[in-house]
């Protein structure tokens, strides 16, 4: 366990290395920077504080030595400011971390289980396969932002129930603003566990253990729970660390139609607004969070099922 | 932000946003006036910074408006006003007077005085001293102020007395008593920050450290709380000496997606939009069909003003009469009625109707494709095969038409006029850019090869210098600073517009101003569309906004805003 | 089977209608893309079948118009990735070695970025900058396609990996090799046919994640651009008019569950199989 965490760590930092010097360069060669962008927007600007504001922002500098510049003050510990914001880059970064990892966190947990019972279902009573399947399909083939509308249409604006989006205001409890985004990320995720928690299940409903306990007098449930699950629980945890990195950044649409900040929306404003220092640093934050859950799940599989080598 | 009247503004379609205008009825209510615990408003922007002097933004104006007090503003009926000071400088008061700068160049000396009780909301009274520390900052080339323009012409600053500020100005313009954005700093807060660091101050600014500090604001509400890209929350300023305005709080809140907007105003989330910052015109007007009595709307012209440059480089758009046909065959007045329902005026140049120098006599363009087909043909563009018309070389009639991807209004307005083009044989190609690309490259360094479809943003009785005089043509020797996109140039035009600031008597400028109209109007650089309208969505009860048009947003009067 | 036969069915009909847009256009005697300010947000009708869309354009033709882009973009995505997964799979399985190790550490670190904003820097990428005409519709859908491939390529390659593995591994391919069968002749006649099957699923996953990811590009603004009709951009348009005319922006969102769940349905009908 210990070979593989001390495999993986390196091969991590190598990627986030690489990840930021590419990512450097892909925002550097989009065109309008800060200095330009002051310059459209405000007429009063002369040449001089054209400048000016070039060499504020560093832009008279040729781009590698600014990387050079970014990433040995990262190293230092410096993690600068955010030029949208204003802010230091992890007061911008935490908050809005926190906010999408409840987000997803509570979405994953609801696909999970309910994916799991769906399967279970479905294997349990081979009738009810085929409602299983549409639901499943359903949920594959829905886009996303269209079911947030949908549902922002009918609980919201409708029939009022919950909030049509929003973050809640300091006092305000949040479960209610958290209920329609969790649901149309959830009802997307959904399908993929269904699918596997079914397959997986029926496999090890026929397995000769399950026979005998069966033979044993043991109840159905008891055996779904004891014996079946955990043993299918280790295709159902791979996908939920494959998901993992897709789902932080592809909160994006989410957070954007139900107007929710966090690290979807933040990475994508700081990309369109030019703000290397966040966006950088976000886009690494955000893949340090997929490689880890990646490297987590895979140790959860070694642990449930002994069986799978070390490569 | 509310600069008075030293340049035009650009909207970054999604980035910044609308100003607005309205029917101006403050009602005064018998008895006691009523109070709300809160007010609720939806904007779709969030500001950078809430540093006054730092970026330009239309968010950051519009909540700086409830929280601080400049010291003059133009208010709804488009003129110079006092909000901080006792009474606006003039040659007639005395408080201008003219004079000769050390260099021996014509120069003013003006006197402001803050009004009495003036008070930040820790308690602190606004002083001179506040003024000088802003001064200072603006004047120190490192500070990183947006435009220095103001602090080079302000050579000196004299305290008088606590209350009271002198400025030399080493130049005479019509407008100089607008101070725009030099406003008063909390020299006791902002200071020592500034001098322990002048290059980190972006930075280190308190109102970005800590913009819940009460001795930051001096306007009728303060800055109680922040929520990062999601809103901001205003308690009352304990020490305001204006009217007491009639919300204990107001909450912004900041819905980008325009949908999500609309739906959380119907949730009941939100009590109003706010129409500098809100829905579309076009969204606007669907919602109070389908809500009936529910809000109350205001659709207000505004200094808005959506135009498409043309390069002048392309020799197919040297021509004028080309530039001509392009605006006589597009029916501008049937967008207007059939997109907007007639809300818009369709504009005849960059000089808004409602402006004091607006000449109704300059030439107009009304839809008459017969005449816009007569002068292709004159320019020698006859009917291809296709459709398209050719000159006598055999090249097609066909221009590249842009503006900012993503903003669906424009979009919408393109494939319209690009329409209406193809039927007297222009192709207009349509490619499109997301805004940080089209103002920060294509349009900024001219880049764009026929038509470029965006907004100006203006103030009242606005020179058009950066965008028509031939020095403001960006060129990469001048680090690419101008906005005279088009590459316009005409020597008469130039004189005008140096002419122009420096005339002090109104009724002697107006007749530049109407030949500077003339002449634009007959060369067509731009073809003008139409003045924006802002949509304000408000609820039954709210009474007392008055829509401004201009970049002094309506939240800088929040303390007229009533209770029914 | 019959998952397998409803999928395809389904393809082949979109494929069909988004081929007769043209024709039916014709018949119709309407113009795609002509703007029509007095038929804005029509309701469904004789004359407009399926209502009109923000400019007054027959929503059934643009509909039939955006398949041609949303089904081309998503086929020629999946055809892509799934030549270059095949091949590089194939080989890290032959070759094996560092060849493989190098390989599959490249698909592990693809994995493993976050895929929405990296769409989102390529997007905004200046086409300019990379010697390509910018804002032609076929940029568009070139860079569309290249963003999806290079992530998609990672799916169908370790898939291909895994099974050419077992295929090589297996006693048919041992007594060819023994036959002396040269090595392109074993690759191609013995392991490449046995690909076709997990290949196959992986592709049609693909399209239906390409055609989602087109809708998601354009949502977000940096998709299809006007006045060409793509059902990502169309959605995107109506949603904004979503409260005052629902239906503009419910036909291109079923159009779209329609399509993936068709691939869902082939992909899921062969795995079966």
């Amino acid at each position: 366990m210990l070979r593989i965490i001390a495999l993986r760590l390196p091969q991590i930092a190598l990627t986030l290395v690489l990840l930021s010097l590419a990512a450097w360069f892909a925002i550097g060669l989009m065109p309008g920077d800060p200095a330009s962008l002051a310059l459209v927007s405000d007429p009063r600007l002369t040449a001089e504080d054209a400048a000016r504001l070039r060499a504020l922002h560093g832009l008279d500098q040729p781009l590698i030595a600014r990387y050079l510049a970014w990433a040995g003050a990262l190293l230092r510990g410096e993690l600068g400011y955010s030029r949208l914001y204003a802010q230091p880059v992890a007061d911008v970064l935490w908050p809005a971390l926190r906010s999408t990892l409840v987000l997803v966190g509570s979405a994953v947990g609801l696909a999970a289980l309910a994916g799991v019972a769906l399967g279970g279902l479905a294997a349990l009573r081979p009738r009810t396969a085929p409602f299983v399947d549409a639901v499943a399909l359903l949920g594959q083939a829905i886009p996303g932002f269209w079911l947030g509308i949908l549902l922002i249409i009918l609980f919201a604006v409708g029939l009022g129930w919950l909030p049509a989006g929003g973050a809640p205001q300091p006092g305000e409890a949040g479960w209610p603003f958290l209920v329609l985004p969790v649901a149309t990320i959830a009802f997307g995720q959904m399908a993929a566990y269904a699918r596997h928690a079914a397959a997986a299940l029926s496999a090890e409903l026929h397995r000769p253990f399950i026979t005998s306990a069966r033979a044993r007098g043991a109840g159905e449930g008891r055996i779904l729970w004891r014996h079946a699950l955990p043993n299918a629980a280790v295709p159902l945890l791979t996908l939920l660390a494959l998901d993992a990195g897709a789902l932080v950044s592809g909160a994006l649409v989410t957070e954007t139609v139900f107007a929710r900040p966090g690290m979807g929306k933040l990475l994508y404003d700081a990309v369109m607004g030019n703000d290397y220092n966040l966006a950088l640093l976000a886009l690494l934050l955000v893949a340090l969070v997929t490689m880890l859950a990646t490297l987590a799940a895979d140790l959860a599989q070694r642990w449930l099922d002994p069986r799978i080598e070390e490569r | 932000m509310g600069d008075g009247g030293r340049g035009i503004l650009m909207t970054l379609a999604a980035l910044a946003a609308p100003l607005a205008v309205a029917p101006a009825q403050a009602q005064v209510p018998a008895g006691p006036p009523a109070t709300r615990p809160q007010l609720t408003i939806g904007i779709n922007q969030y500001p950078g910074t809430f540093h006054p002097n730092i970026e330009n933004m239309a968010a950051k104006a519009y909540i700086l408006g409830f929280v601080r007090r400049p010291v003059t503003a133009y208010d709804a009926d488009w003129a110079l006003t006092c909000l901080a000071c006792e009474r606006l400088p003039s040659l007639e008061n005395g408080d201008a007077v003219r004079e000769t700068t050390p260099d021996g160049k014509p120069g003013l000396r003006l006197t402001y005085r803050l009004r009495e009780g003036e008070a930040w909301a820790d308690g602190t009274p606004v002083s001179a001293e506040d003024l000088r520390f802003a001064w200072e900052a603006g004047r120190a080339f490192e500070t990183g102020f947006g435009p220095a323009e103001f602090y080079r012409s302000a050579y000196e600053l004299i305290v008088e007395d606590p209350r009271t500020v002198t400025l030399r100005l080493d130049k005479v313009t019509y407008d100089f008593a607008a101070l725009g954005d030099f406003q008063p700093l909390p020299a006791r807060i902002e200071r020592p920050r500034w001098e322990a660091d002048r290059q980190g101050y972006r930075n280190r600014t308190a109102y970005d450290t800590e913009t819940t500090n009460p001795g930051l604001w001096n306007g009728p509400y303060r800055i109680g709380a922040v929520q990062p890209g999601a809103g901001v929350t205003l308690e009352r300023n304990a020490h305001w000496a204006g009217t007491r305005p009639a919300f204990d709080r107001i909450a912004i809140r900041t819905v980008e997606n325009t949908a999500a907007l609309e739906a959380q105003l119907l949730a009941g989330q939100l009590d109003m939009i706010a129409g500098e910052l809100g829905l579309p015109l076009e969204q606007a007007l669907a919602l109070q069909k389908r809500t009936g009595e529910r809000f109350r709307f205001a659709f207000t012209p505004g200094l808005t003003y959506e135009h498409i440059d043309l390069n002048l480089d392309n020799p197919i758009l040297a021509d004028r009469r080309l530039r001509q046909a392009l605006l006589l065959a597009a029916d501008r007045k049937q967008i207007v009625e059939r997109l907007y329902e007639g809300r818009q005026p369709v504009a005849d140049g960059g000089v808004h109707p409602r402006d004091r120098m607006y000449d109704p006599g300059l030439p107009k363009y009304p839809f008459d494709p017969a005449r816009a087909a007569a002068l292709l043909e004159e320019a020698g563009w006859r009917p291809g095969a296709d459709g398209i018309r050719r000159n006598a070389a055999g090249e097609r009639l066909s221009l590249e038409f842009m503006t900012t991807a993503g903003n669906r209004s424009r979009e919408q307005v393109q494939q319209i006029l690009a329409g209406m083009w193809k039927a007297v044989g222009v192709e207009a190609r349509i490619r499109n850019e997301p805004p940080r690309i089209f103002f920060g490259e294509t349009v900024s360094k001219r880049r764009f090869g026929g038509l470029a479809l965006f907004a100006w943003i203006s103030s009242p009785e606005n020179v058009p210098r950066s965008t028509f005089h031939s020095d403001e043509i960006p060129r990469p020797e001048r680090n690419w600073s101008g906005q005279n996109y088009t590459g316009y140039r005409d020597a008469e035009v130039d004189r005008l517009i140096e002419a122009i600031p420096v005339t002090l008597e109104p009724e002697a400028r107006r007749p530049l101003w109407s030949e500077l109209q003339r002449r634009i109007a007959t060369d067509l650089p731009a073809l003008p569309l139409w003045h924006r309208s802002d949509a304000h969505v408000w609820p039954r009860w709210l009474e007392g906004v008055r829509p401004t048009g201009h970049q002094n947003y309506s939240s800088l009067w929040v303390s007229e805003w009533r209770v029914r | 089977m019959t998952r397998l036969r409803l999928g395809l069915l389904l393809l082949a009909l979109l494929a069909l209608a988004a081929l007769s847009a043209p024709l039916l256009e014709g018949w119709m005697g309407r113009d795609a893309f002509a703007p029509d300010l007095f038929a804005r947000y029509a309701p469904p009708s004789a004359e407009y079948p399926l209502g009109a869309d923000e400019l007054g354009r027959d929503l059934l033709l643009r509909l039939l118009y955006g398949a041609r882009v949303s089904l081309g973009v998503g086929v020629a995505a999946a055809l892509a990735a799934a030549v270059l997964g095949t091949a590089l799979g194939l080989l890290a399985a032959w070759r094996g070695g560092w060849v493989d190790a190098a390989l599959m550490r490249l698909a592990d670190g693809l994995l493993a970025l976050p895929a929405l904003p990296i769409l989102v820097l390529l997007a905004a990428v200046d086409p300019a900058a990379l010697g390509l005409p910018r804002g032609a519709l076929a940029t568009d859908m070139l860079r569309i396609t290249a963003i999806l491939v290079l992530f998609g390529w990672v799916g169908v390659a370790r898939l291909a990996r895994a099974t050419a593995l077992t295929l090589l591994a297996s006693d048919y391919v041992r007594a060819a090799r023994a036959l002396g069968v040269t090595e392109a002749g074993v690759l191609w006649r013995h392991v490449l046919p046995g690909l076709a099957a997990p290949v196959a699923v992986a592709s049609a996953l693909a399209v239906a994640g390409a055609i989602l990811a087109e809708s998601v590009l354009s949502f977000l603004g940096l998709g299809i651009q006007p006045p060409v009709p793509s059902w990502g951009n169309m959605l995107a348009n109506a949603q904004e008019a979503v409260f005052a005319a629902p239906l503009a922006a419910v036909w291109p969102g079923l159009a779209i569950l329609l399509a993936v769940a068709a691939c869902a349905l082939v992909a899921d009908g062969v795995a079966r199989k």
